[in-house]
């Protein structure tokens, strides 16, 4: 279970691009050990609020500490906190796999005595154990994504923030990737904040999310508030889906609604569609 | 203790050993060309400042490649920014931003010493005898730093890859024609010999050619080149910290 003590505040991010506001004044609360979800439709500001907490943005105003402490003020000491899986891989090419992972290593500090054996640990979570002298040029999209995964949880970061890290992937490893989150979330009580375009993949698990549209937070609560927030049931039929709270009342009006349609349960997907009008695109 | 520093340096230097054969042999082309062209086009009858025209080119050459080569890590940086996001890694690692700054000015002075060894063969196959002093070292020294560093500073401050290569098409490349690699610059209009003694190049190559053909050393030259190594360092740290992805 997660604690009640914070590891990251954030009040009234702001950034923008421009003319362009990108990030328009979010506040997050995470605490140690919790699973945040992060969604929001394509350009909401998911990236751009990453980037700002792990400072390779530098936000216009507000404020963002970890452990209290201001991150500005205290840069290093914050970053050895966080790992980070970002949006776009940003592996080196032309080293292999465990060069890429050895530059992890020295960067954050892993005495040379341990590094082997905890690069030979993380690629077999990985499942690249044989792919450990190859160039990462030669790998496919899956292997590259898995690789930074890993490599991100190399040092042990107490708060882990992930963009995407499942997009591009087949079915099978996704679910692998979940379940390796999730362990590192639940064992090492690892904090997590994750963007995803995959909402069932966020309702499965996360303990909280927010939702922003262009820039703004709309929505924050666990996923089963939010489900309750719109009714516990859907009735789908034709163009429009109607919500209700229970499975009778759904029941019951369908058998005024004329063609096809169908009563379900209440998905995220279905709040996510319904507080932003967008469909997520995957 | 010096995390960034040794990651910066293994990150470089692995990269560049699986690309050293062809590296090393493209850089050496250019020098031996200009060594064939006028070394041996004006042979050894024509002489510049009381010395052959060879042994006043060769240390312009060893200048103009350590240049190249301590500059041209801001090409590497470049790409590593905007094509591939490498240089992420050690924005987002807990480092110092001065760490990455010497780790790169290292990596740079490393592939101008290699450059400047191979001229320094090409000076034996020509029948050249150069001085090699502690102050030729020195004077090595600054003119790479300051260079490398530099190069750090415009790898950050430019906004994509094009900007980067029109850099050195408008600022590398004259500031290699005029500043004395291939004529003595006292020979250059008022007004060319006032503007290239702006440039850092001007120095480097009047202090590193003394020094290797047993000229006199203006130490005030040598102080601004030392000069200028500490202002682009600034400049390279500044840059770093502000950068972002
Ligand atoms: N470097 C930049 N310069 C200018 N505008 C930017 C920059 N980065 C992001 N933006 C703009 O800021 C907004 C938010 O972008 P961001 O990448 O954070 O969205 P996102 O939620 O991650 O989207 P996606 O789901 O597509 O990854 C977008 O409108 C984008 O165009
Ligand atoms: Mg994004």
């Amino acid at each position: 279970m997660p604690s009640d003590k914070p590891i990251l505040q954030v009040r009234a991010l702001t950034k923008r691009f421009g003319q362009k506001s990108a990030v328009r004044g979010i506040d997050l609360t995470i605490n140690e050990g919790e699973f945040w979800g992060l969604l929001g439709a394509n350009g909401a500001g998911k990236t751009t609020t990453i980037k700002l907490l792990t400072g390779l943005t530098r936000p216009d105003s507000g404020e963002i500490q970890y452990r209290g402490r201001d991150f500005f003020r205290f840069f290093r000491e914050a970053k050895k906190l966080i790992g980070v899986v970002p949006q776009q891989n940003n592996l080196d090419r032309d080293l292999t796999a465990n060069e890429n992972l050895t530059l992890h290593a020295i960067l954050h500090g892993i005495p040379r005595k341990h590094r082997a054996e905890r690069i030979n640990e993380v690629l077999d979570v990985a499942g690249l154990t044989e792919y450990r002298d190859k160039p990462v040029k030669t790998f496919s999209g899956g292997m590259k994504r898995r690789l930074v995964v890993v490599r991100s949880l190399l040092h042990h970061p107490r708060i882990l923030f992930l963009d995407e890290p499942t997009s591009g992937l087949d079915p099978q490893i996704r679910r692998n990737l979940w379940e390796l989150i999730q362990k590192i979330n639940r064992e090492q009580k690892t904090a997590v904040l994750m963007t995803t375009h995959y909402i069932e993949e966020a309702e499965k698990l996360c303990h909280r999310v927010k939702i922003i549209s262009s820039g703004q937070v709309i929505a924050d609560d666990t996923p089963e508030q939010l489900k309750k927030g719109i009714g516990h049931y859907v009735l789908e039929g034709g163009e429009q889906e109607l919500f209700f709270k229970t499975m009778q009342d759904a029941k019951d009006k369908q058998k005024t609604v004329h063609g096809e349609s169908s009563v379900r349960e209440v998905s995220l997907e279905d709040v996510f569609i319904k507080l932003t009008g967008k469909r997520i695109n995957v | 203790m010096f995390n960034g520093f040794t990651g910066v340096l293994y990150r470089e230097l692995h990269v560049f050993s699986k690309k050293a054969k062809k590296q090393i042999i493209a850089s050496s082309l250019s020098p031996l060309l200009f060594l064939i062209a006028f070394g041996w086009g004006f042979g050894k009858e024509v002489t510049v400042d009381g010395l052959p025209y060879i042994t006043f080119l060769i240390p312009g050459l060893i200048t103009m490649s350590a240049l190249n080569q301590s500059y041209g890590i801001a090409l590497e940086l470049n790409i590593s920014r905007f094509y591939f996001h490498v240089f992420d890694e050690f924005l987002i690692a807990p480092v110092r931003q001065v760490e990455i700054v010497l780790g790169e000015a290292c990596f740079g002075i490393f592939r101008a010493m290699i450059s400047a060894a191979l001229i320094f063969i090409y000076s034996i196959l020509f029948g050249v005898k150069l001085i090699i002093s502690p102050i030729f070292f020195l004077a090595f020294f600054f003119h790479t730093f300051l260079f490398a560093t530099l190069g750090v500073t415009m790898a950050m401050i430019v906004k994509d890859h094009g900007s980067q290569a029109s850099v050195n098409t408008f600022v590398i490349t004259p500031m290699i024609f005029l500043c004395g690699t291939f004529f003595p610059v006292d020979k250059l209009p008022a007004f060319f010999k006032g503007m290239v003694h702006i440039l850092p190049l001007t120095y480097s190559t009047k202090v590193i050619r003394a020094s290797l053909t047993g000229g006199n050393i203006n130490t005030t030259y040598l102080g601004l080149m030392a000069a200028f190594a500490i202002l682009f360092f600034g400049t390279a740290l500044w840059a770093v910290k502000r950068v972002e992805a």
